[in-house]
Parts: structure tokens; C-alpha cells; sequence
């Protein structure tokens, strides 16, 4: 393998990481990033072997059948669940194979899907508060609580990302977020607003909820990646405890 | 009747909306926003429409789940994005928030009880029974929403075996 060649097995190594530990980090399950890795790797031309783990990633890649290869590990960048991430990721991986796209494509594409911009902060906001008013509408609440779950939503969601934002750790973010979305909504009932204010308090930490990581456990599971899916699991459970102790403090401090 | 129905279809709506506040939080492309919204009301218009039949709640809400699954994935072709950017999203509203709040509830008040307490044990069946529907609801949910994608992958491999063979 002359020294060229090398160079190239390198690149391909470094885009191959970036790209696995950025999906593992924007919410897909374990198997879809082994595919997506091998899929991308074996249109390249090159043969990889893959050790994924929630934390990092270990990678080797050869060249045809040289006895030539290289191994690297790569930590899980600490993104969010981005699924335009995702998404994008998975329809390059086609064009990759269909266009023959080199390693500097895939990488300019890379940079550009990460610099993607999120929706706008008050979209977001607001549209999760509208998720939390309707989360109140399904188990029965009316009018008043409905109200109430959103302004409750809206604040809690409001000092999650300010938490993340100050870099606190994460599962205290959502500590801070369930006792502030807790603490509006355990007002209403204090004082008795609309007929089951109940309603509004079971509700408005519902936005907390560890979707994606205990969807992808199960589906890591279920397609025989069982530590990672174990390991989505227990971070799901964690950040239930998260959700449960924060709304806990409110209903001490309300006495509720 | 037709009021029950009326009622699940407005209650599709807001199983929409709620779909589509975890579509934002997750940052899904543009264009599957409408979708999300109408896979989130459908999948919980059968979890109703199911329960209206008397069905349990746990297999109701596989029922909805398995619907998102399959609808999911074939979104994922027309679209053009993995079927999870759809099917994650629309099953959040599905979490049994209710149950695991007074399992809470529950837990918290077992906790400052006394054994001998008369009402001891009224807590602790009600606790017993809002944690093992949220346990199972929970893992419907999963199971529904997980198997249909599973299968499906199946279904690419061939295409990219086929595209193997083809060249």
C-alpha cells in the first residue's frame, strides 16, 4: 500500500467516524448506523468493522483484500435528537451509492446538514406548548386547563434549554424543567382553577418524555443489540426518575 | 354512537397537534410535518376506536402503534426519509402519562405510609396496577412502532442484493 493510499484509507476512517458517532448522536437506533456506515464504506470500496457503543465508536477499515487497515475510536459528539440529521444522512448514503460521491463530497455534505438551522426558538416553543395543551384535552381535561398545561409546557420547556444551554448536566436540566413546568401548573391547582386542574399537572411534564431513547432501546433489542439497547433503556429510566423527582419537589412544596 | 365517534375524531385532532410538538422538539425536515400529524391521529384513533370496542387498553394501544409502524414505513418511502423521523414522533402522544403519574402518586404516598395503616393496601394495589399498564402500554408502544421497521429492513437489504446483481 503506497503512502497515497494510506492517506485516502485515512480519510475515508475520519469521514466514516464523523458520520457514525453524528447519527448515534441524533437519535438512530444502533442498527441503522452499522447499515448506514457499511453502506456508505462498501460504496467506497472498502471493508469495515464496526464496534458501536452509546458513549463512542470503534472503527476498522480495509482496503480490498490488502492485508492493509486501519482502527480508530471516536467519541459521540453530545448532540441532540436532530432527525433532519438523520433523514439526511440516510438519503445521502443512497446518492453515495448511486452517484459515486468521493470522500470530500460526503463531507461537505456532512458540514452542511449539521449547519442546517433548527426551527425557530419560539416555534418551537409554543408548538410543544400546543403538544402539552392536547396532551391535557386527551386525558379529559377543558378550557382553563388547557391554558394552563400550555403556559406550564411552554416555561418548562423554556428552562430545559436554558439549563442545556448553561451546560448543566443533562438529566438535572430535566429536573429543573419538570419542577418549573410543575411548579405553574401545581399553582392552578392550589388554587382551584377549572374543574380538574389535576389534569394540568399530570400533563404538563409529558413534553419530558424520553421518547427516543426508549423507542431505540426496544428496537436495539429486538434486533440483537442488547447492551446498547440496555444501555438506551437505563437512560430512559434515568430520565423518568428525572421527570418524576422534579414534578415530586413541586407537590411537596405545594402540598398537593 | 355518532357522538362517541364525533368525540374520537376530535380527540384524533389533538393526538395530532401533540404528535407534531415532538416533530419540532426533534427537529424533523419540513416536509414530513404533515404527515407526522395525520400518523398521530390515526394511530390514536384506532387505539379509540379499539377501546370503544372494549378492547384493553395495552392491546388497543399496540393496535394504534402497529399503525404508525406500517404507515410509517411506507411514508419513509414516499418522503424520503427513515421511517423513526415518523413513527417516533406520532406514538409519543400515545404514552400513558395518566398511569405513570399516579403510579407516582402512588409510590410517593406508599412511601409515607405505615404498613399497618388500613388504607396501606388499597394504595398499594392501585400502585401496583397504574405501574404494570404503564410497563406494558410502554412497551406495546415500542413493540408496535419497532417491528414493522424491523421488517421492513429487510425489504432494503433485497433491494440493495437486487442492485448487486443487477450491475
Amino acid at each position: 500500500m503506497s503512502g497515497n493510499n494510506i492517506e485516502k484509507v485515512k480519510a475515508a476512517e475520519e469521514m466514516l467516524l464523523d458520520l457514525g458517532t453524528l447519527l448515534m448522536s441524533c437519535g438512530a437506533s444502533t442498527g441503522r448506523v452499522r447499515i448506514t456506515v457499511n453502506r456508505i464504506a462498501e460504496a467506497l470500496g472498502y471493508d469495515v468493522e464496526l464496534l458501536i457503543t452509546s458513549r463512542s465508536l470503534i472503527l476498522t477499515v480495509a482496503e480490498g483484500d490488502t492485508m492493509s487497515f486501519s482502527s480508530s475510536v471516536r467519541r459521540t459528539p453530545p448532540h441532540g435528537v436532530n432527525f433532519k440529521v438523520v433523514s439526511g444522512i440516510s438519503r445521502m448514503s443512497w446518492r453515495v451509492v448511486e452517484e459515486k460521491l468521493t470522500v470530500e463530497q460526503i463531507n461537505k455534505e456532512i458540514d452542511r446538514l449539521i449547519a442546517l438551522p433548527h426551527y425557530p426558538r419560539l416555534v418551537v416553543l409554543s408548538t410543544v406548548a400546543l403538544a402539552g395543551a392536547s396532551f391535557c384535552r386527551l386525558f379529559g381535561g377543558q378550557g382553563l386547563e388547557l391554558l394552563v398545561a400550555f403556559v406550564a409546557t411552554f416555561f418548562g420547556l423554556f428552562i430545559r434549554q436554558e439549563s442545556l444551554k448553561k451546560r448543566f448536566n443533562p438529566y438535572l436540566a430535566i429536573v429543573f424543567a419538570s419542577f418549573a413546568a410543575s411548579m405553574v401548573s401545581g399553582l392552578s391547582v392550589k388554587l382551584g382553577i377549572g374543574d380538574s386542574p389535576e389534569h394540568a399537572l399530570a400533563t404538563s411534564v409529558l413534553f419530558l418524555i424520553p421518547g427516543v431513547p426508549l423507542i431505540n432501546s426496544l428496537t436495539d433489542l429486538i434486533d440483537g443489540n442488547t447492551l446498547n439497547g440496555v444501555i438506551r433503556g437505563i437512560n430512559g429510566l434515568v430520565m423518568a426518575f428525572a421527570i418524576a423527582l422534579g414534578l415530586m419537589i413541586a407537590m411537596q412544596i405545594y402540598g398537593i | 354512537m355518532v357522538l362517541d365517534l364525533l368525540m374520537i375524531l376530535e380527540k384524533g385532532i389533538w393526538f395530532g397537534f401533540a404528535a407534531l410538538g415532538f416533530a419540532v422538539l426533534f427537529n424533523v425536515p419540513q416536509r414530513t410535518l404533515i404527515v407526522i400529524w395525520m400518523l398521530g391521529a390515526a394511530g390514536g384513533m384506532t387505539k379509540l376506536l379499539l377501546m370503544q370496542a372494549n378492547i384493553g387498553i395495552v392491546v388497543a394501544t399496540l393496535a394504534g402503534a402497529a399503525v404508525i409502524g406500517v404507515l410509517s414505513v411506507s411514508a419513509a418511502h414516499n418522503k424520503h426519509a427513515p421511517p423513526l423521523v415518523f413513527s417516533i414522533p406520532s406514538v409519543i402522544p400515545m404514552v400513558p402519562g395518566a398511569f405513570a403519574y399516579r403510579m407516582m402518586l402512588g409510590l410517593i404516598k406508599l412511601a409515607g405510609t405505615a404498613v399497618t395503616d388500613p388504607t396501606y393496601h388499597q394504595i398499594l394495589a392501585e400502585t401496583t396496577s397504574n405501574g404494570l399498564k404503564t410497563m406494558f402500554i410502554l412497551m406495546s408502544l415500542a413493540a408496535g412502532v419497532s417491528i414493522p421497521m424491523l421488517i421492513s429492513r429487510k425489504d432494503t437489504i433485497k433491494k440493495i442484493r437486487n442492485l448487486d446483481n443487477s450491475e
